[in-house]
């Protein structure tokens, strides 16, 4: 589904500072699996998921998404592709502070203006379905870190994407709150959907459900 | 050299456009090297990368060329004061050997950048490149093109000495001239019209036909190239008589000014831009076989050509309104 072929980026290229986050990285991710690139911290985990995920551009190499090439794509594609098949969350949740549950959840599908009586339901039923649907007219700040994931992964999900990619997502949860994620994360990859995670944490990448482990080390591949 | 605002634009607007054709001409030379969609080289990603920089620096400098002309002629037009024996663009074109040569430069300089537009928008609707070397060896051809236009000018405007007695355009556009103002003019006005709405009524055909039938791509762009001149023809022949009310006068220019309501305006512009989307139409339509721009040629054609449709539309509503309400009559003398 996903093909990285010889893909490096490089930070300050052509400086004194220059760093090569990542180094020729080959590698290829099926779709409805559960893919988790585990390494030290430094070791380009987040900087391939980046790429991976539109967020940035290799500075060589080619990230190929069902054999269509990625990498030298001008923005406006790359808007409609993280939209239509990327849902994000991140290691700190990203909540927009000041909004309500429901706000934050529905934010992504707003460039797209879909019908907002079907967009509110949309998300009701997602924050349902992922056990916080009292939690929808609260300001995020009351939530709970477990709370706040699921807001996040509910807000990845409201533009019904192909692969759901998440960074260090149980870095500020307990153990308890890990297997419940990881139980999520099984759920979503019965529902069809391709999950590529970042990870250091055993509970991570030992867990029943998880396909494949990929070991990244000084931007390179040590595993996979 | 006469200074006045428009002149000083003009050069100005040129000295930019060729600074950044030159700068974009180097680009694509490392484009038509280098240019490989298949390697993920660091200098492929980067090319890739500045290509959409250089084509809109480029789509800006067309761009200019094109309202460039427009204020060329204007200028021309209200300059006419200032020389003795110009009545109008004509006598002021005929200053010095650079004046017809630039204008004529300048109407190639706007179809081909007419055309490099379009095209380069068709390829950004592509999300694999699919034009950007052909655009870009275009872009070459098209450099030379642009220099030897602003250097034109340049002459032309350096030249421009107000002591001399320049011809007006009675004497050019005349049937008893010699030249090739003279021979369109001396064109029989019966002839002319029927050349002038015979090549209209193909033209429509045409269009008509691709838009209903979405195809005959070729047959619109090649009655567009014939409509233009048989406009242009009629037009001088026939028109501006019929807008000057008088049975000699034949300038092509004189129907720019304010006397005459600036119907020349509304004439060219919608002459020169439906001509310029009608040539597109052919030009883009066999980039629909490429699968990454098949709905993106196919919508950029159908666009084009009803564009090219209104363009003509609106000139032959003009140029035949200007005969209906003309004081002119010419019955029993051309028909």
């Amino acid at each position: 589904m996903i093909r990285l072929n010889e893909v490096s980026k490089v930070f300050n290229q052509g400086q004194p500072n220059e760093f090569c986050a990542v180094d020729r990285v080959s590698l290829e991710i099926w779709a409805n699996q559960v893919t988790v690139l585990r390494g030290p911290s430094g070791s380009g985990k987040t900087t391939l998921l980046s790429m991976i995920g539109c967020l940035s551009r290799p500075s060589s190499g080619r990230i190929l998404l069902h054999g269509r090439n990625l990498s030298g794509l001008p923005e406006r594609f790359l808007t409609g592709i993280r939209r239509e098949t990327f849902g994000f969350t991140f290691q700190r949740f990203n909540l927009i502070q000041g909004l309500s549950v429901l706000d934050n959840v529905m934010l992504p599908a707003y460039p797209l203006a879909p019908d907002h009586g079907a967009l509110v339901a949309k998300a009701r039923t997602l924050l349902a379905q992922f056990g916080i649907g009292t939690k929808a007219a609260s300001p995020v700040e009351w939530l709970s870190g477990g709370e706040a994931q699921r807001v996040a992964i509910c807000r990845a999900l409201i533009n019904d994407p192909e692969v759901l990619i998440a960074d260090e997502p149980t870095a500020n949860l307990d153990s308890h709150l890990t297997r419940e994620f990881m139980a999520l994360v099984a759920g979503l990859k019965a529902a069809g959907r391709t999950l590529i995670l970042t990870s250091h944490d055993p509970e991570v990448f030992e867990a029943q459900g998880v396909d494949r482990v990929v070991t990244l080390r000084d931007g390179t591949i040590q595993e996979a | 050299m006469l200074l006045n605002p428009s002149i000083l634009a003009l050069i100005g607007v040129s000295a930019v456009v060729n600074g950044l054709l030159l700068l974009a001409a180097f680009f694509a030379v490392r484009v038509l090297r280098h240019w490989d969609i298949r390697s993920g080289s660091e200098l492929q990603l980067r090319l890739e990368r500045g290509t959409y920089l250089i084509a809109t620096l480029v789509a800006f400098a067309f761009l200019a060329e094109l309202v460039s002309l427009l204020l060329f002629v204007y200028n021309a037009e209200a300059m006419a004061s200032q020389f003795v024996g110009a009545m109008c663009a004509t006598g002021v074109l005929n200053v010095n050997p650079w004046g017809w040569p630039t204008l004529f430069l300048k109407i190639a300089v706007f179809f081909a950048g007419a055309l490099w537009l379009l095209l380069n928008r068709l390829d950004n609707q592509g999300y694999d490149y699919p034009l950007t070397r052909l655009k870009y060896a275009l872009l070459l051809a098209l450099v030379p093109l642009v220099l030897v236009e602003g250097l034109a000018q340049l002459r032309y405007f350096v030249g421009l000495d107000p002591d001399v007695i320049t011809s007006c355009c009675g004497s050019l556009f005349s049937a008893d001239a010699k030249g090739v103002a003279a021979e369109v003019s001396a064109l029989a006005p019966s002839t002319a019209l029927l050349a002038l709405y015979g090549s209209g009524v193909a033209l429509f055909l045409a269009g008509g036909h691709f838009l209903w039938r979405r195809r005959g791509a070729a047959w619109l762009a090649a009655t567009a190239a014939i409509a233009f001149p048989a406009a242009l023809a009629g037009l001088i022949s026939c028109v501006a008589l019929y807008v000057y009310e008088h049975p000699h006068h034949h300038c092509p220019f004189c129907i720019l000014k304010g006397g005459h309501g600036f119907i020349g305006y509304w004439l060219y512009i919608p002459l020169f831009a439906g001509t310029a989307y009608g040539l597109a139409v052919g030009a883009l339509s066999p980039w629909g076989r490429v699968p990454s721009l098949t709905k993106a040629a196919a919508a950029d054609t159908r666009h084009a050509a009803a564009l090219a449709l209104i363009g003509f539309g609106i000139f032959y509503g003009v140029a035949t309104w200007a005969m209906v309400r003309s004081n002119l009559t010419m019955a029993g003398t051309w028909w």
